[in-house]
C-alpha cells in the first residue's frame, strides 16, 4: 500500500524547568501520548483538536522540526527528524499566521527564490508556476508588492508558493484564518482541486469547521495527545450527533403537533425549523407528524452543523 | 559533490539577492537612516573639531581631523548597516515562526546569513555613499591609496561575518531566555564603546589599548575604520589575524549553540 504518512505509537514529552528560589523543578508535560495513524498518499485529512491538544506538536514532528520522545514516523518513507532536509524537498507548508512571502517584493520574487531554494529545474519550475498562476488567478498580482495585496490575495499567493516545488505532502495550518467568506471558500476550492489534480496528501489543521467540511474527506480529532475520533467527516458527524434538522414549509399555517424529542429552533407563519432526536423519534415518524400539522409545500432533512459535532467531541473527551 | 556545493552557494546567494532587493524597495527606512546618519556625523564632526582645537594638536591617535571624520564615516556606515538579526531570531523562536525556516531544505544559519548579508550590503552602500558626500562637503576628501582600499575591502567582509556571528549568538539565546533584548542592548553598547565607533582605539589610554584590540568588537569596527583612513601593512596583518581568530571562535560558538538549540525547539501555536 502506498502510504503518505505512517505514525506508530508516537509520544512526545516536554520537560518544563522552573526555578523556585534556588531549587530547580522539572515538570514533564505529555503533548503527544501514543498516536498511531496511517494516511494513504493523496488523502486529505483534517487534523483537529482543542488548543493544547497536541496537534501542532504532531505536525512539527511530521515535518522534522521536533524530535519525538518515542515512536516511529515515516513520511513518504523518510524519518522526519533524521532526514529533515531530504523530506523538506517533498513537503510544503502554509502557516496561516506566518508568511513566507517577502513583504516589500512582488510574489514573483518569492517564487523565484523558492525555485532556487528547492533547486527546481528551470523548465519544470516555469511550467508549475504558470499553472499555479493561472489556477490561483495570480496573474495581475505577480508584480504587485505583497504589502499592497489583500489578505485573500496574499493567502492565495502563499498557498501557490508552497505548491511550487510540487510537494507530495502539504501541511496547512489555519490557512483561512482572518479571511472573508468568499476568500475562504475560494481557497478551500483551490486546495481541494489541487489535492485531486496532483494527488498530494493534505494535512489540514483548522478551528474552522467549514475548512474541514469543504476540504477534508477524513477527520482525525486529537485531545490530550491521543486520537479520540478518526473517520470520514460525514460518518463522524452522524456518529456523534443523534439529531437532525427538519426544515418544513407549509401551504397553510400549520396546527400545533406534539413530536417527542423535538426542539423548535425557529418558527414563522409558514415555516418550522426543528431539531429532532432520532433516538426518540425517527425521521420518518417525525415527518408523518408534520404532515398532520398541515399540507407541506417543501421539506428538508439536514445534518447538524459540523461545528456542533466538534464541540460535542471536545466536551465528551474533556478531562 | 561539487554541484551540490555550487547549488548551496547559489541558493544562499539568491536569498541575499532577494534580501537586497527587498531592502532597496523599503525606501522609507533608507531615508530615515540617511537622515539619522547625517545628523550623527555632523554632531561628531563639530565635537571632534572642538577637541582638536582645544587640544591644540594636529593628530589624535595618529589621525588628522579630516581622517577622524572619514573614520567615523566608515564605522557609522558599518554599525548602521547591521540588520536587527538578533531581534529576528528572537522573534522567530518566541512566535514559532522558526518552523517556516526549518521546514525548508535550508540551513537556518545559512539562510539568515544570506538574508542579513543582502540587507547589509545595500544599507552599507547607501551609508557609505551618503557618509562620503557629507564628509567631502564638510571636511573635504582625504587621499586614498589603492593598496589601502584593497586592504579595507579584505577586512570589511570579515568584519561583517564576525558581526553576523555575534548577533546570531545573541539571537540564539532566545532558546533559553524569555527575551534577548537585555543581552542585545549590552552587546551593542559594548560594541559602540569598546569597538571604536566614535573614538578610535588609538585615542584610549595606552594601558587599555592591548585589551581593546584583542576584543572582537575591534575586529568589526576599528579594523576596517583604520584600514580606510590610515592603512599600514603591519596593521592589516594584525587586524586580519584578530579577525581570523574571532571568526573561528564566534563561528564555533554559533554552530555549537545552534546545534544544541535545535534540540530545545518547542513550537507553540496552531
Amino acid at each position: 500500500m502506498n502510504r503518505g504518512v505512517e505514525i506508530r505509537d508516537l509520544r512526545k514529552k516536554f520537560a518544563l524547568v522552573r526555578w523556585q528560589g534556588f531549587r530547580r523543578c522539572v515538570k514533564h508535560v505529555t503533548a503527544v501520548d501514543g498516536i498511531t495513524l496511517d494516511v494513504p498518499a493523496g488523502q486529505c485529512v483534517a487534523f483537529i483538536g482543542p488548543n493544547g491538544a497536541g496537534k501542532s506538536t504532531t505536525i512539527k514532528i511530521l515535518t522534522g522540526i521536533l524530535h519525538p520522545s518515542s515512536g516511529e514516523v515515516k513520511v513518504l518513507g523518510f524519518t522526519p527528524w533524521s532526514e529533515r532536509r531530504k523530506l523538506a524537498q517533498h513537503v510544503g507548508a502554509v502557516f496561516g499566521q506566518r508568511s513566507q512571502l517577502w513583504y516589500h517584493l512582488p510574489p514573483n520574487d518569492t517564487f523565484e527564490l523558492i525555485a532556487r531554494i528547492y533547486g527546481l529545474e528551470r523548465g519544470l519550475y516555469q511550467q508549475t508556476r504558470d499553472a499555479l498562476v493561472d489556477r490561483f488567478a495570480l496573474g495581475p498580482l505577480m508584480d504587485t508588492p505583497v504589502r499592497k495585496l489583500s489578505l485573500g490575495q496574499r493567502m492565495r499567493a502563499e498557498v501557490a508558493a508552497s505548491l511550487l516545488h510540487r510537494p507530495k505532502v502539504l501541511f496547512l495550518d489555519e490557512p483561512t484564518i482572518g479571511l472573508d467568506a468568499i476568500a475562504r471558500q475560494e481557497l478551500r476550492d483551490l486546495v481541494r482541486e489541487w489535492n485531486a489534480r496532483e494527488g498530494i496528501t493534505v494535512f489540514l489543521t483548522s478551528h474552522d469547521a467549514g475548512d474541514i467540511e469543504h476540504v477534508a474527506g477524513r477527520v482525525v480529532v486529537i485531545n490530550h495527545g491521543r486520537v479520540v475520533v478518526d473517520g470520514p467527516v460525514a460518518e463522524v458527524r452522524r456518529r456523534y450527533v443523534s439529531t437532525r434538522i427538519l426544515r418544513a414549509q407549509f401551504q397553510d399555517p400549520p396546527r400545533a403537533v406534539d413530536v417527542p424529542g423535538c426542539v423548535m429552533r425557529s418558527q414563522s407563519a409558514y415555516e418550522w425549523v426543528m431539531e429532532i432526536d432520532v433516538t426518540v423519534t425517527p425521521v420518518q415518524e417525525a415527518i408523518a407528524r408534520l404532515v398532520e400539522a398541515g399540507p407541506i409545500a417543501d421539506i428538508a432533512v439536514e445534518d447538524p452543523p459540523l461545528e456542533r459535532v466538534i464541540t460535542r467531541i471536545y466536551r465528551e473527551h474533556a478531562p | 559533490m561539487r554541484t551540490g556545493w555550487l547549488k548551496s552557494v547559489s541558493k544562499y546567494s539568491w536569498i541575499g539577492y532577494t534580501a537586497a532587493r527587498s531592502e532597496w524597495a523599503y525606501s522609507a527606512a533608507n531615508v530615515s537612516r540617511i537622515i539619522f546618519m547625517a545628523t550623527v556625523l555632523y554632531v561628531f564632526m563639530r565635537l571632534w573639531s572642538v577637541v582638536y582645537e582645544g587640544a591644540g594638536v594636529e593628530r589624535l591617535g595618529g589621525l588628522t581631523e579630516k581622517q577622524m571624520l572619514w573614520y567615523l564615516v566608515a564605522t557609522e556606515s558599518i554599525i548602521m548597516s547591521m540588520p536587527r538579526l538578533w531581534y529576528e531570531v528572537d522573534h522567530e523562536v518566541r512566535t514559532g515562526a522558526v518552523a517556516v525556516q526549518l521546514i525548508r531544505p535550508l540551513s537556518y544559519i545559512g539562510a539568515h546569513f544570506g538574508r542579513s548579508t543582502g540587507e547589509r550590503l545595500v544599507r552599507f552602500a547607501i551609508n557609505l555613499v551618503m557618509g562620503s558626500l557629507i564628509a567631502t562637503l564638510f571636511a573635504g576628501p582625504i587621499a586614498f591609496s589603492l593598496s589601502g582600499l584593497a586592504m579595507f575591502a579584505m577586512v570589511l567582509p570579515m568584519a561583517f561575518i564576525i558581526d553576523f556571528f555575534g548577533a546570531m549568538l545573541v539571537g540564539l539565546c532566545a532558546f533559553w531566555l524569555e527575551s534577548t533584548q537585555g543581552i542585545a542592548l549590552i552587546y551593542s553598547r559594548l560594541m559602540m564603546l569598546l569597538g571604536g565607533l566614535m573614538v578610535p582605539l588609538e585615542v584610549y589610554p595606552d594601558s587599555v589599548q592591548p585589551i581593546l584590540r584583542a576584543l572582537p568588537f575591534a575586529a568589526i569596527l576599528n579594523a576596517p575604520g583604520r584600514m580606510l583612513v590610515a592603512p599600514t601593512f603591519a596593521l592589516f596583518v594584525q587586524c586580519l589575524g584578530l579577525q581570523a581568530l574571532c571568526l573561528v571562535v564566534y563561528g564555533f560558538g554559533v554552530f555549537a549553540l545552534h546545534r544544541y538549540a535545535l534540540r530545545r525547539v518547542f513550537v507553540n501555536g496552531g
